[in-house]
């Protein structure tokens, strides 16, 4: 009794990781830059894709049932480090046409499309990541040489994704107080202002976008390798929504709240369903969560759109007040 | 060139003689789809004078701020920064060679508060990258502790150091505009572009806040300032262009262009 | 040169069913600058208009009809009840399509719990293949595209030719120089939430027929090559819209007979893509003005 419970909340603190590290990622796009990535899981996904691709050893060789680029046998930490990187060229490339000085509706619009389009090819193509069936078989890393039971595993896999998660989060939030922090800002309050006093947007855009997309890869090369498994069905466009109602509901630019958020949605309201007795047939009520998250999401920004812990105000720092005092 | 030579008032006479314009700008075109908004536009101002852009609704004014600025992309005519071709340059690098301007609409940071609005145009922040923040983070710290301190000062100035906490969107109309004006002041520019500065400044701040500009333009900064409110040219400026369906139609002294039949035909027909 | 031909065709079969979707979906964003990405859900909901209708023994032609109705009453509902409400809270261009994609997810699985997450056959009668040169098609599909021209000439002479037509141009150029004219703005916004919502039902039909099957998804795959065909052509433009689908459809299609049609989705997009990057302008729209809502 006690050790499935403890593989359930081990479980969920590798996804509350896994989730927080979007949240992180989608709050300095959108709260932070004013970057609306409705196309975000893509991100995620082409990390989780070449995590896995990298693990899995040469296509054709053990794995001959199912067929992807990049065949290798990389040892940890390889593979997280090429998903991040994985992230962050993907992004630069989406970047490229996609984060002109737009109307930030055209621009959702188009990143929407981005992860739309993304999913299609992916689906149709097979020899690129093996179509609609995906990867499966991915092995854990240095599951062998640790040698621990089922259980010590997935909690010392858990401890290993809130390491990481604590410092990326410590990182960002460095960043986001920072210099380029405050340009971020000027870009989302006022954009042609922000120029005017010689902020240059295209470049600050592009790199939010990629920071982004770095954190959002290895987020996803942390999900498959617990998981073992990654298809198209794991990253539906409506995966983004997840996240980004997790941040609205939590604090729009403000990181603690993308942790509530992040422990509000995704965690709370999409596990506590499964133990609640079955209504209707089987499936249901995945189609009643996904109604729901639609739902909240528009409540959200019809009542309280900056969430529930504000943005933080940064107050003058003290050593310019006491002069004045 | 246009047709009329700008007549120059006295002061600016004695001052300008063999000196270089700050901001020169030739025969500027700028074109909305087919509508041509500013015709063949000339203009020069120096450094310590303020010229006053007046005119009929859709005359071209705010256009012609706008391709000064850099927000709008002109195809014919040139623009010159003391001497230097700023025309192919978009707004973020004019700004950082000297170029500022506000707009029509205050254009606060409205999620930051008035220290942070300031600080933002600091000097070292417009290099701000996150290259330069990961690989030189106590350099930027340094600059950061700097530029706080030339905000503070610049709020103790304007004597606003009571709202330096307060949030963009938490001030009140006049707030706003100075705040904008600081934030240009920020980045030492020699050239501001003033679009309808005292629109939602309250009328007992009005006074205030011409007399603060006076003090701008005589700190050396030349100032281009679109105007309605034609006692408030007549306050400030040192010269008068009015432009009328994208060209200049006469420039000169407040008084000179006030008389001149063709403007009061603009105006009126 | 047959596969050629025969690509170009179906291209053209293609080009159809997004055009129709294209001319609503364009109608509705050049007029109210809502960005709608609830669309796609609101055409499956016609598409299941027409299927429910053919359960009850209408013939599936007439399902064209009544997925447009219920697409045009689900879109003015949508339209002039929901978004309001939202841009009287002072919602702008962003939040807007926000609360679209919201709308379009709670839409779409409501469909998908009613439905059971099955997908239903929509069959429609065939007769014998035409064969035009070296070109095969169905009379189904010579149909769809007929229905495709038919709409074109149809919307374009509202527009062209009607009172009503010629405000909405005027709006949808000028919406606060309309008002000032005398134009019963509120008339034409509900005007055409009805027009394109009718053409988002009828799309959907359109698109079940050609591909003999409705599910709750059908709108969402859809979705992005209308957005695609409605950004291309112009917002407000039905011409453009027509000519953007004509141009995806065939490279599509083209893309798929010679190159394999895992690359034809991407290659339909391609197309927005290259244009992103080469001509931004074209797509993007003039920064220099202010958009605003018009609800």
């Amino acid at each position: 009794m006690l050790s499935s419970w403890s593989f359930y909340i081990s479980t969920l603190v590798v996804y509350f990781g896994v989730d927080a590290l979007s949240g992180i990622s989608l709050n300095l796009q959108y709260g932070y830059a004013g970057v609306v990535n409705f196309g975000f899981i893509v991100f995620q996904a082409v990390g989780a894709y070449v995590a896995a691709a990298v693990t899995l050893g040469p296509s054709g060789g053990v794995s001959a049932f199912q067929h992807y680029v990049f065949g290798a046998s990389l040892p940890f930490p390889l593979p997280l480090v090429l998903a991040t990187a994985a992230g962050a060229v993907l992004a630069a490339f989406v970047g490229l046409f996609s984060l002109r000085r737009i109307r930030r509706d055209y621009q959702a619009a188009v990143l929407l499309v981005v992860s739309l389009i993304a999913f299609q090819v992916v689906e149709a193509d097979v020899p690129l990541f093996n179509g609609s069936n995906g990867l499966v078989g991915v092995p854990r890393p240095l599951q062998s040489v640790l040698g621990l039971s089922l259980q010590g595993y997935q909690w010392v896999y858990a401890g290993w994704v809130m390491v990481l998660c604590a410092v990326v989060y410590v990182l960002v939030r460095w960043l986001s107080r920072s210099t380029w922090g405050r340009a971020l800002r000027a870009m989302r309050d006022q954009e042609d202002a922000a120029a005017g006093i010689g902020l240059n947007i295209t470049a600050l855009r592009m790199q939010v976008f990629i920071l982004g997309g770095a954190i959002a890869g290895l987020s996803g090369g942390l999900l498959v390798e617990f998981i073992g498994a990654w298809s198209p069905d794991a990253w539906t466009y409506a995966e983004t929504f997840v996240i980004f109602t997790a941040i609205f509901v939590g604090g729009v630019s403000n990181y603690r709240g993308v942790l509530l958020g992040v422990l509000l949605v995704p965690i709370v309201f999409l596990q506590v369903p499964q133990f609640l007795p079955q209504i209707g047939y089987p499936g249901l009520t995945d189609s009643l969560q996904w109604m729901i998250i639609g739902l909240v999401w528009m409540l959200c920004l019809l009542w309280r759109p900056q969430g529930i812990l504000p943005e933080r105000r940064n107050l003058a720092p003290a050593y310019l007040t006491a002069e004045s005092a | 060139m246009t047709a009329r030579e700008p007549l120059l008032s006295a002061r600016a006479d004695e001052g300008n003689a063999g000196r270089q314009p700050a901001m020169a700008a030739r025969d500027v075109v700028v074109r909305y789809g087919g509508v041509i908004a500013v015709n063949c536009m000339s203009l020069d101002v120096y450094g310590g004078e303020a010229i006053g852009l007046i005119g009929p609704n859709g005359a071209g004014k705010s256009s012609f701020l706008a391709a000064l600025g850099g927000q709008v992309r002109i195809r014919q005519g040139s623009i010159q920064l003391s001497g230097e071709d700023v025309t192919r340059l978009p707004s973020y690098a004019r700004a950082r060679r000297g170029i500022v301007r506000t707009f029509q609409m205050t254009s606060e940071f409205s999620g930051m508060t008035t220290l942070e609005n300031l600080v933002t145009a600091g000097h070292g922040a417009a290099g701000a990258s996150l290259g330069s923040v990961l690989m030189h983070p106590r350099r930027a710290s340094d600059s950061d502790r700097a530029m706080n301190q030339q905000a503070w000062d610049m709020l103790e100035r304007f004597e606003l150091t009571p709202i330096a906490n307060a949030l963009g969107r938490e001030l009140s109309g006049g707030q706003r505009r100075l705040v904008e004006i600081m934030r240009c002041l920020m980045r030492a520019p020699r050239v501001m572009l003033l679009d309808e500065p005292l629109v939602g400044v309250a009328p007992h701040l009005v006074d205030k806040l011409i007399s603060d500009l006076k003090s701008i333009r005589d700190e050396g900064i030349a100032l281009i300032v679109v105007e309605h409110a034609l006692d408030v040219v007549r306050e400030l400026c040192d010269r008068v262009v009015v432009m009328a369906m994208g060209a200049e139609i006469a420039s000169g002294s407040y008084e000179h262009v006030v008389t001149d039949r063709e403007v009061q035909a603009a105006y009126l027909g | 040169m047959g596969t050629l031909l025969s690509a170009i065709a179906f291209g053209l079969i293609l080009a159809s069913v997004i055009a129709i979707a294209g001319m609503g979906f364009t109608l509705q964003f050049g007029l109210t600058n809502v960005l709608n990405l609830s669309f796609g859900a609101v055409m499956t909901v016609g598409g299941f208009a027409a299927y429910l209708a053919r359960d009850h023994g209408v013939s599936a032609w007439y399902g064209l009809a009544i997925g447009g109705a219920v697409g045009a009453v689900v879109t003015l509902a949508i339209g002039r009840g929901l978004f309001r409400l939202y841009a009287r809270r002072g919602a702008q261009l962003l939040e807007m399509i926000m609360v679209t994609l919201g709308l379009g997810l709670v839409i779409n699985y409501a469909i998908q719990a009613i439905s059971r997450n099955n997908i239903y056959q929509f069959n429609v009668l065939q007769s014998a293949p035409l064969h035009l040169g070296a070109v095969t098609i169905t009379p189904t599909q010579a149909i769809l595209i007929g229905i495709a021209v038919v709409v074109f000439v149809g919307l374009e002479a509202v527009l062209r030719l009607t009172k009503i037509g010629t405000a909405l141009r005027a709006m949808a150029a000028e919406p606060s120089l309309a008002r000032s004219c005398g134009i019963r703005t509120g008339r034409v916004v509900i005007i055409t939430w009805l027009l394109s919502g009718f053409l988002c039902g009828m799309a959907g039909v359109v698109y079940i027929i050609n591909s003999q099957s409705v599910g709750y998804a059908t709108g969402e795959l859809f979705l992005p090559l209308v957005i695609a065909a409605a950004l291309l052509g112009g917002a407000g433009s039905p011409a453009g819209a027509v000519a953007a689908a004509i141009v995806m459809g065939v490279v599509t299609e083209v893309v798929s007979a010679y190159g394999g049609p895992q690359f034809s989705t991407a290659a339909g997009f391609g197309i927005l893509v290259l244009v992103l990057i080469c001509r931004p302008r074209a797509v993007l729209g003039d920064r220099g003005r202010e958009t605003r809502l018009t609800l």
